[in-house]
């Protein structure tokens, strides 16, 4: 059963991926990339990393593509219109290199653990790794973000605003 | 149990998707979309590979070090769309544009 859920949320996974790299119409585009998301958050629970698919949810499917949706809905949709995959032999050459290199990668793999191990990401356990032996960038991350914010701000604002 | 090349392939999979999104749209939001999904395959590959990690002999546990790592590629992309999209926002405003084509100078 659960097995077969991995192959379900894979496909799902790689079909709206797909086609939110094909969509025309950026919103819709945006709208695959959540369902995108969602699978990739279901997946995080078979993994039983639970504290990531909360996150996964909350943070791409909620403020990232609230995000995008509102940058897409001020610049002008007829102008970004239009736009749809520019295949060229080169780029598919490109991409059918990357992804047998990518393949002949995992096959060289070398030994793997064959099992899972007993972890399970509960955010006590997640948090107490975060605030214990990752304190240090966990703050480097709050000084990123804040100047994110500023950054955002900044080029954001219209040109002879004070 | 699904072995551990399985999620690695899926995470490939995506991964070139989203490497095919960078190279083939033109919208300048398409081809943030498209590196938001990179980020995301590469995530899927952290936590499967912190799944199959054995445990420390010292402890008898594995530590979410991998778990930890995503939490931190969440964030930094967040902060990376929303510098981005701003940029996004600045280059229509002044160009008229979102086509990446058409952005071809650093500065005017």
């Amino acid at each position: 059963m659960g097995d077969a859920l991995f192959y379900v949320f894979g496909a799902l996974m790689v079909l709206f991926t797909f086609l939110t790299i094909r969509a025309r119409n950026p919103v819709y585009s945006a709208i695959f990339m959540i369902l995108s998301f969602a699978s990739t958050a279901a997946l995080f629970v078979m993994l039983d990393a639970f504290l990531l698919a909360a996150v996964e949810v909350l943070v791409y499917a909620g403020a990232i593509m609230v995000l995008f949706l509102f940058v897409i809905m001020l610049i002008n949709l007829r102008a970004a219109e239009h736009d749809g995959l520019r295949v060229s032999p080169l780029v598919v050459l490109v991409a059918l290199t990357f992804l047998l290199l990518l393949g002949r990668g995992i096959a060289d793999l070398g030994p793997v653990p064959a099992g899972a191990n007993e972890l399970v990401g509960t955010p006590q356990l997640v948090a107490k790794t975060l605030f214990t032996r990752y304190v240090v960038p966990f703050e480097a991350v709050s000084i990123l973000l804040l100047s994110a914010i500023l950054g955002t701000v900044v080029l954001a604002r219209r040109s002879g605003e004070a | 149990m699904i072995p551990l090349e399985h999620w690695l392939y899926l995470s490939g999979m995506v991964f070139t998707l989203g490497l095919c999104g960078v190279l083939m749209r033109r919208n300048v939001i398409l081809v943030l979309m498209s590196i938001e999904i990179m980020l995301n395959a590469a995530n899927l590959a952290l936590v499967a590979f912190n799944k199959y990690l054995p445990p420390d002999p010292a402890t008898g546990a594995t530590a979410p070090d991998g778990q930890v790592f995503v939490f931190f590629t969440i964030a930094v992309a967040a902060a990376e769309v929303a510098v981005a999209l701003a940029i996004a926002m600045a280059l229509f405003r002044r160009l008229d544009t979102v086509n990446v084509d058409d952005v071809a100078n650093l500065r005017w």
